[in-house]
């Protein structure tokens, strides 16, 4: 891709990075993708807010969880840190559909009339719910929809977000937390940490003063308060805030050098990521992934409710190790998170590097490994936490698969497309669980 | 619905030698670059201890050179001999100077002018890899190598998309290095010709230098940089 507006937008997304990692959010980079190196954490909050996306933040307490999350939202949507703090929601055992969401205009409510008034949170773009796993299990599902499609109703009322994405942040487990419940986390399209940055680095974040004061803007906070809490249409409102976050970016861009996006930036970043197509090895990788993830010889699929039978064939794959069968979610935010990834580095294709530095933040938290799996790795030396490092096992691992049969699953991919357009040719056989999938797309009958 | 679509423009003849056919050839040839391997260690590292000395790297090579002068091998063979070497317990000792010696002969006298190896797949850090590499022949690493990579490189292209150890190009008459990554110390040791450039970091020149150009990020930084040190 040239240097024309993507090649614009581009350097501006790369500047936003490397203003917060140079002066906001300090920690080392652990990520290396095609010779760069990045910080996994903040490389997937960027790529989650140019995708509309959705990323749980997990890390100890005061490691900057909610902070980056901020600068990022901050950064790429042109809201400053106080309006952003002004709609963040917390997670507490006594939290509230009325304090999420929305609740009754009483003074309305008086005269009859049902008229919902709308969180800041549930009409701001950018999303940030801190601690989510303190939120108990049954409120959890409260929130399912609106993360998962930016759908939030009240009562008889209803908004959709024209835009927007959410991080949630969630502590290590203590007293007070609670288990993410399965639906909410597969709404999640990643999952990082947001790690220690390193003692000298840590000691660096001490001696600063507050560093996101660049980000404030108090006289425009009031007036986006302002805009928020006035009655009036969703569209009607955003068009107001829109003009507000134009203002504080042009702001932002004259006081301190930083260029920010709008919402047409972030629109064209979108399409034009969205015309990035995986390349034949990325297709065929991910497809040898998911049939890893999903498939089981005997009982057709996996379930999280159903064991492996003893004596399996196929105990050398990742179906073996692994309780429930990856959603259709997981396709979907591996796509979008390597074509981001893939629009970031300037390139026409997604390929296997893209897919490689994502897959292990997309799949993390939608594994349920088996016990035994977990025991056999949880002493190993690593410097993930065990979820987010036995992902990165297992996609190293499916890839030296994918490395060692590559041409010919992609050959067997081919045949299949040739029978079932018809041609009279023999579905190529083989070991991995892919193989027996495609027979099974063209109706063989492979269970036992 | 057709789920194969993207497929469509795979080739997927048929080919007349039948697959065990092929697998057999294919696991005599690896026989073969094993068992020379492992007859050069023999020779060369009794002990299991190789020590790197110029008249000992010339005499490897020279010995690998001739043991696998009838192996009908190609670029997958070579490919496949080194994630042996990685992970196999075919090769009861891997011993990293003669293995990457050895792996250099194997490049130098492959049918294919191109060899790409991917070395990020692999757990051990291979040195020697680009040794002599002739002209005509391109070498690329994938990842991260070890030392020596690229020395008495002789007329041949090595592409490093990764980082290099200690004395690489060392020794080098003609040709060209390229390391996307760092190198290490003594980089350009003894070089007598052609041009290193390394795109980040050299974390030391060599001292003794005879000819040829190193470039850091596009800069000449010898023979030209009187302090040799980056």
């Amino acid at each position: 891709m040239g240097m024309d507006k993507n090649g614009i937008l581009r350097e501006t997304v790369r500047e936003i990075y490397e203003y917060i990692s140079e002066n906001l959010y300090f920690n080392r980079p652990d990520l290396e993708i095609k010779g760069e190196r990045f910080n996994a954490g903040l490389l997937m909050g960027l790529l989650t807010g140019l995708s509309q996306g959705k990323e749980l933040i997990i890390g100890e307490p005061g490691l900057g969880k909610t902070t980056s999350a901020e600068y990022v939202c901050s950064l790429l949507y042109q809201f400053p840190l106080g309006t952003i703090w002004g709609s963040e929601v917390s997670g507490h055992p006594e939290q509230t559909e009325e304090k999420i969401i929305g609740r009754p205009d009483l003074g309305r409510l008086n005269q009859g009339e049902e008229v919902v008034v709308w969180s800041h949170f549930t009409l701001l773009p950018v999303k940030i719910v801190d601690e989510i796993n303190r939120l108990p299990e049954t409120k959890q599902s409260m929130i399912l929809d609106g993360v998962d499609r930016g759908n939030w109703a009240y009562l008889n009322d209803a908004i959709i977000n024209r835009e927007y994405c959410l991080f949630a942040t969630a502590n290590y487990e203590d007293r007070g937390t609670n288990t993410i419940i399965a639906p909410l986390i597969d709404r999640f399209d990643v999952m990082v940490e947001s790690k220690h940055p390193s003692a000298n680095l840590a000691y660096l974040i001490g001696m600063k003063d507050s560093n996101g004061a660049a980000l404030r803007h108090e006289a425009l906070e009031s007036e986006f308060q302002l805009v928020l809490t006035e009655r009036m249409p969703y569209s009607a409102r955003m068009e107001q805030i829109e003009g507000l976050c134009a203002r504080f970016g042009q702001d932002l861009e004259k006081a301190a050098g930083i260029r920010t996006l709008s919402s047409a930036d972030r629109e064209t970043i979108r399409t034009q990521k969205g015309r990035i197509p995986l390349d034949l090895d990325s297709n065929a990788f991910l497809r040898l992934v998911l049939s890893e993830l999903s498939f089981c010889y005997r009982l057709g699929q996996k379930r999280s409710h159903e064991t492996c039978h003893e004596g399996c064939h196929f105990t050398e794959y990742y179906c073996n190790r692994v309780r429930n069968c990856i959603s259709n979610r997981f396709p979907t935010s591996a796509r979008v998170f390597s074509q981001a990834l893939a629009w970031l580095l300037g390139d026409e294709t997604v390929d296997v590097e893209h897919l490689k530095a994502v897959l292990p933040f997309v799949l993390a938290h939608r594994v349920q490994w088996k016990e035994d799996a977990l025991a056999q790795r949880e002493k190993e030396p690593r410097s993930d936490p065990l979820q987010i490092y036995m992902a990165k096992e297992a996609v190293k691992e499916m890839h030296r698969r994918y490395m060692e049969q590559g041409p010919q699953v992609k050959k067997a991919l081919a045949v299949a497309c040739r029978i079932m357009e018809g041609e009279a040719m023999e579905p190529v056989r083989g070991d991995h669980p892919l193989y027996w999938e495609i027979r099974r797309d063209l109706g063989e009958e492979v269970v036992e | 619905m057709n789920p194969f679509l993207d497929f469509r423009s795979v080739p997927c003849e048929q080919k007349e030698i039948p697959l065990d056919r092929i697998v057999r050839a294919k696991d005599k040839v690896m026989d073969h670059i094993v068992e020379g391997y492992l007859r050069l260690v023999e020779e060369e590292a009794k002990d299991l201890v190789w020590l790197v000395e110029h008249s000992r790297v010339v005499k490897a090579y020279n010995s690998a050179v001739e043991t696998i002068r009838d192996i009908p091998f190609d670029q997958d063979d070579i490919e496949e001999f080194c994630a042996e070497m990685d992970a196999s317990d075919k090769i009861p000792y891997m011993i990293s100077g003669p293995a990457g010696i050895y792996v250099s002969a194997l490049v130098n006298h492959a049918q294919e002018d191109h060899i790409v190896l991917k070395l990020k797949d692999y757990r051990r850090t291979f040195h020697f890899f680009g040794y002599r590499l002739p002209e005509g022949k391109t070498l690329i690493l994938e990842g991260n190598s070890g030392d020596f990579i690229g020395a008495g490189l002789a007329g041949g292209r090595l592409v490093v998309k990764g980082s290099t150890g200690n004395w690489c190009g060392a020794g080098m008459t003609r040709g060209e290095i390229l390391v996307i990554g760092y190198t290490g110390q003594n980089t350009g040791e003894w070089m007598r010709g052609g041009e290193i450039h390394v795109d980040g970091r050299i974390r030391g020149l060599g001292k003794r230098f005879f000819g040829g150009r190193i470039y850091q990020q596009g800069r000449l930084v010898a023979p030209d940089e009187p302090s040799r040190s980056i």
